[in-house]
């Protein structure tokens, strides 16, 4: 009795939904007929950013993701930042300059700006976010770019002077990076926790964020440029699947959408009113070779496994062609960056170094990496491309957790299980610096950085310390050179690629650029409708 | 009975503490240091120190339980080491999205499952059983991220009828209900096949249908009823697992539920937020078998709580 019930309660519950779907479809056909393009939504709607995983934070100086910087900079400006070519401007300051050894940076501010929250910004505001990310009791996860600075001191309203305890060329970067954005100190004392409640000077001011499912910033009416930003309304969507993400684009419920995965890039070329761009990243891929370690002690052994791989078909095959092949250690876009010549595929002069090394025969050697389809896929290109000069490679894909513990938790260098490794780095301050001194350095061996190669070479220490030392950009551009140019001979890593950032977006999108750091600038961002 | 589940409820207390237990050690076992991969790629090693220092994970093992436990007995779940958020929070706001993603995949399921199960038991090797048995075994056996994308491709981007993902209006809920549904509802309808066709063999049965009872009624009022056991424990498990969080559907269709901060926990070796989830779906199957074991006594009123009986 009571089960019939059930019975007729749920078939007329399903009668209602496909009555309801129903309607749905005859409202959509009209729509599907009318144009086969996503229609362009209006200003006050404001774009739809899909985007692929969660944010984390809004706190800029505590978080570590491009991601979350994306939204952050709409939100936050920085006294200085990067244009669309990573060069370093002015934003929040007016202009900057630094004393002959790189100690004292002084930087005159912008007048008449305020936060969303009404508070004016100053030289005060300055001192009370740069007092707080310096500050090691303040345990920011970006406490380390500011970690050099000894005091800084309020010289006039608008004038604000930083010391640093040690000299640091690469300084104007880290002021230049998303971190170190200004939040409004009015922000910073109160009890509300900035990181669910930012508050800059940025186009956009915060409205709302429900974790895993939108985050929303809306148009900030006082904002000191004429006319912008020009969208009232910018959503973004954690969407995981990058399926998903393609599908919201197709049928317009995303209006930009990143990243894309190449070999969706076909899908949507075809796809009318969609433009889908790829640019060079920052992000070079390596596969490092611990040179502690025998056979890979040996320069001539490291070099034949360079020439042994067919990076070309490594972009082919990995990439679907979206990559170029790295003609250094850091990426074309990072400062101070030197071209080298490339290891040319040849198989015949891999295997005749091999054998001048003293393995004619090759030998057999395990690569450590993760566990994704991507990373996997190219370790299996690697073990079938040095399975052609003789080298028996074990592939051992490990999840990121474990894998961090056997390369950082090892203490001693000597008891280093680690023979290769499949890696990838971008510098996030975009700068020489930090693309080579935590890789190459002495002192940036596991478990203090990432130098997985164990490489040590005293020339390039001293260069990249002498780097370090100066602000003379001129100077530093030749230190780096030349390091570049010593490493990339050592051959520590076997060097792959530049992987493309690549993003798609409704053609009625413009002005939304993406940094080649992977972080999203929306200030001038705008719907053109026709 | 309310003494019973009363008793019961109680005798979940001293389970969940061996519960908390096991969640800890099993959670600091998985090898990775949560600091390390919280701070990101191209952190420097201070960063890495400030984090573990920060959320205590220099301290030795029985200090951080200790903490763990004493903030536990205060209601307190801890702090993500991700969001800096309080757990509680956390697993509030994707509690909902999860739960109400649940009660629309039974719906389905129950609906689906039911009137399958039904079908192929009363036409037994009939053509009708062969179909709707044929749409059970693809329904356990099509992968839920197959059908999920497949689902998008046509009722989103082709048919343009639903959204591709996000909670929203019911329409959202009817995409990732269906692909989570489609699992539950054939294991339903096989569940409900086989013990329908058991109670069908029973004598008094034949006795209903020997005094001329018309057959709707027999397998309705008499067959059905007994034959619900089974489906009924079957279901409350299926709900259990549901009420989880599906990691695949909910990461499909970008769904704020408990699936994706799982996984994004566990990725992230955000310790707080693991523990907190081990212990909120171990509540959840314990709180579901006891609302199981009280509906046998409304499907088959010979079932007694009380004790002695």
């Amino acid at each position: 009795m009571k089960l019939s019930r059930l019975f007729m309660i749920l078939s007329l519950a399903f009668v209602v939904v496909a009555a309801g779907c129903s309607n749905n479809e005859e409202s959509s056909e009209k729509s599907d007929a009318e144009n086969k393009k996503a229609e362009a939504p209006s200003n006050e709607e404001g774009l739809t950013i899909a985007v692929e995983s969660n944010f984390t934070s809004m706190d800029p100086h505590d978080t570590n993701d491009n991601q979350s910087y994306s939204a952050q900079s709409a939100i936050y400006e920085g006294l200085l930042g990067f244009d669309e070519d990573l060069n370093i401007v002015p934003v929040l300051a007016e202009e900057y300059e630094a004393n002959e050894d790189s100690t004292v940076f002084t930087f005159t501010l912008k007048e008449g700006i305020t936060f969303h929250d009404g508070t004016p910004f100053n030289a005060e505001a300055v001192k009370a976010n740069i007092d707080r990310l310096a500050d090691p009791e303040s345990q920011l996860r970006r406490s380390s770019l500011f970690e050099l600075v000894e005091k800084t001191e309020v010289t006039g309203e608008y004038e604000v002077e930083v010391t640093l305890k040690e000299p640091f060329g690469a300084m104007p970067n880290n002021f230049a990076h998303p971190a170190a954005a200004m939040i409004s100190p009015k922000a910073i004392e109160s009890s509300d926790e900035i990181a669910r409640n930012p508050v800059g000077t940025g186009p956009f001011q915060f409205t709302e964020w429900k974790s895993g499912d939108h985050l929303t910033v809306e148009k900030y009416e006082g904002y000191r440029e004429e006319g912008v930003p020009k969208v009232d309304r910018v959503e973004f969507k954690p969407v995981p699947e990058s399926g998903s993400r393609v599908a919201m684009l197709q049928t317009g419920e995303a209006d930009f959408v990143f990243p894309v995965a190449p070999n969706q890039v076909e899908t949507l070329k075809d796809e009318a009113g969609v433009s889908v761009v790829n640019k060079p990243s920052l992000v070079v891929k390596y596969f490092s070779m611990n040179t502690m370690k025998e056979p890979f002690n040996d320069p001539k052994v490291r070099k034949a496994l360079n020439y042994a791989i067919d990076k070309e078909a490594y972009v082919n095959v990995i990439y679907d062609g979206y990559a170029s092949v790295t003609k250094s250690e850091i990426a074309p876009d990072t400062q101070h960056y030197a071209e080298q010549e490339i290891y040319k595929y040849d198989p015949e002069k891999a295997k005749e170094l091999l054998t001048e090394a003293g393995y004619p025969d090759g030998f057999e050697t395990t690569i450590w990496g993760g566990t994704s389809s991507l990373k996997q896929k190219m370790m299996q290109f690697y073990k079938q491309q040095l399975s052609q000069v003789g080298i028996t490679l074990n592939v051992v894909p490990m999840e990121g957790g474990t894998l961090g513990d056997k390369i950082w938790g090892v203490d001693n260098p000597d008891n280093a299980e680690l023979e290769l490794y499949n890696g990838g780095w971008s510098p996030s301050t975009a700068d020489a610096d930090w693309g080579l001194r935590p890789l190459f350095s002495s002192k940036s061996f596991p478990p203090e950085a990432y130098n997985t190669a164990y490489y040590e070479n005293e020339k390039v220490d001293e260069l990249l310390q002498k780097g370090l030392s100066t602000a003379d950009d001129k100077k530093r551009g030749e230190y780096y050179a030349e390091a570049q140019q010593i490493i990339w001979d050592d051959a520590p890593w076997v060097f792959l690629a530049v992987p493309d950032l690549i993003y798609a977006e409704q053609e009625y999108v413009d002005g939304l650029t993406m940094l080649p750091s992977g972080v999203m600038d929306l200030k001038q961002a705008e719907i053109v409708s026709e | 009975m309310l003494k019973y589940s009363i008793k019961r409820i109680l005798g979940m207390i001293p389970l969940l503490f061996v519960i908390s237990v096991i969640a800890f050690l099993f959670v600091h076992l998985i090898p990775g240091d949560p600091a390390r991969l919280i701070a990101g790629t191209d952190a420097t090693i201070e960063e890495i120190k400030n984090i573990r220092e920060k959320y205590g994970l220099d301290e030795p093992l029985y200090q951080q339980y200790v903490d763990y436990m004493a903030n536990l007995f205060q209601g307190d779940l801890g702090t993500s080491i991700v969001s800096a958020r309080p757990v509680m929070d956390m697993l509030a706001e994707r509690f909902v999205p999860t739960l109400s993603l649940t009660f629309a995949s039974m719906f389905w399921a129950l609906l689906f499952g039911l009137l399958i199960g039904v079908i192929s038991a009363v036409k037994r090797n009939k053509w009708q059983d062969h179909l709707t048995m044929f749409l059970a075994v693809s329904g356990v056996s099509i992968p839920s991220f197959w059908l999920g994308l497949m689902l998008i491709q046509l009722f989103s981007v082709q048919l343009g009828w639903f959204p591709t993902g996000g909670i929203g209006g019911i329409e959202s809920y009817i995409l990732p209900s269906l692909t989570l549904g489609a699992g539950v509802a054939a294991i339903i309808a096989r569940f409900t096949r086989s013990s329908l066709m058991d109670v069908l063999k029973e004598d008094y049965i034949r006795t209903g249908r020997a005094k001329g009872l018309a057959e709707f009624k027999v397998i309705n009022r008499h067959a059905l009823r007994n034959a619900m056991i089974p489906v009924v424990t079957m279901s409350g498990l299926q709900f259990g697992f549901l009420l989880s969080g599906s990691i695949i559907t909910e990461t499909i269709f970008s769904w704020p539920g408990l699936g994706r901060l799982l996984i994004n926990s566990i990725t992230a070796r955000d310790y707080p937020v693991i523990q907190a989830e081990i212990l909120l779906f171990s509540l959840e199957f314990l709180l579901i078998n006891l609302l199981v074991d009280l509906l046998y006594g409304f499907l088959n009123p010979k079932i007694r709580y009380e004790e002695g009986s």
